[in-house]
């Protein structure tokens, strides 16, 4: 297995995540619907928004985990914040950097995974909006298209004030 | 005369789940596939039909009933809209009996979309209307 690896700026990423105060914070309906929404649309039985902290990643919203956070270390996350587009393991039990990694060997079983990194205009990767699936598959070019407009969607909440995102909510048909 | 792109293409998207609407105008729009006008509901899309013209539409026909609400295609098929009458369009649908189907055929319905809606199967729903309007 290969360890997440830290980012360049990892200090301004951490700072850039902490500014948000939203660690820890309780699950709110306007990040568990894209969420559900992603699960559904890609049929996986995991899905999540994976906030990468300095030692762990903490899912601010979670379908098909009981765990509310991992190691970083161990994280899938933790690499695809790497990198500017979407992380796609089709296969983790073939790929080097991940067979042996006790999310793949052991439960929940990881053998397919994308992940749409959460960058802030500053550039700092925050975490992901990712997809986790028990079996092989690709993504086609619509597929990738529509995760990244959900990655779009979180990053537009996590940026905006939780009533501006009520009120949005309201108005909405 | 230059050719038209298909972003050049207006669609009416007519959804009340606002994450699918909003996904699939978004996601068509980043793929350059076509200009997405999003309607939650028939009565407001029954507005903008008759504000500016369309070159395809795709409208959710269930009214919370099993009945399915064909007012938004008579209203373009019947000429009563900025669109032309024989824009294509697609349709969703909860379920859809035999009787169904052939009121939609009737009202010359390009495509039927049933349950479960993904953002996927309406974008490529989407790419099929471009094509039968090129065609």
């Amino acid at each position: 297995m290969i360890a997440a690896p830290t980012p360049d700026n990892e200090a301004e990423r951490l700072a850039a995540l902490y500014a948000l105060l939203i660690l820890d914070t309780p699950r709110e309906e306007r990040f568990d619907r894209i969420v559900e929404f992603a699960s559904t649309e890609f049929d996986v039985p995991i899905a999540l928004i994976s906030l990468i902290d300095s030692e762990r990643q903490w899912f601010k919203s979670n379908v098909g985990l009981t765990a509310c956070e991992t190691g970083r270390d161990v994280s899938f996350c933790g690499h695809a914040i790497m990198r500017g587009d979407i992380m796609v393991v089709a296969d983790a039990a073939a790929d080097v950097r991940f067979a042996d990694n006790p999310l793949v060997t052991a439960s929940p079983h990881i053998r397919f995974y994308a992940g749409a990194p959460l960058i802030t205009p500053q550039g700092h990767a925050l975490g992901t909006l990712c997809i986790i699936d028990t079996r092989p598959r690709q993504l086609d070019d619509i597929e990738m298209a529509i995760l990244s407009t959900l990655r779009g969607l979180v990053m537009q909440e996590l940026q905006s004030p939780q009533g501006d995102a009520d009120a949005r909510a309201q108005t909405a048909g | 005369m230059p050719e038209r792109k298909p972003q050049d293409n207006h669609v009416l998207l007519v959804e009340p789940q606002a994450m699918l609407r909003r996904t699939v105008a978004l996601t068509a729009r980043s793929l350059g596939m076509a200009q997405i006008h999003e309607a939650a509901s028939i009565a407001l899309a029954r507005q903008i039909l008759r504000q500016r013209p369309f070159d395809g539409a795709i409208i959710a026909v269930d009214d919370g009933d099993a009945v399915h609400d064909l007012g938004l295609l008579d209203q373009v098929r019947g000429g009563d809209s900025a669109s032309s009458p024989h824009m294509p369009i697609a349709v969703m649908a909860d379920n859809c009996t035999g009787e169904q189907l052939a009121q939609l055929k009737q009202r010359q319905v390009a495509r039927v979309i049933v349950k479960p809606f993904r953002a996927k199967i309406l974008l490529e729903a989407l790419a099929s209307l471009a094509r039968q309007k090129t065609d």
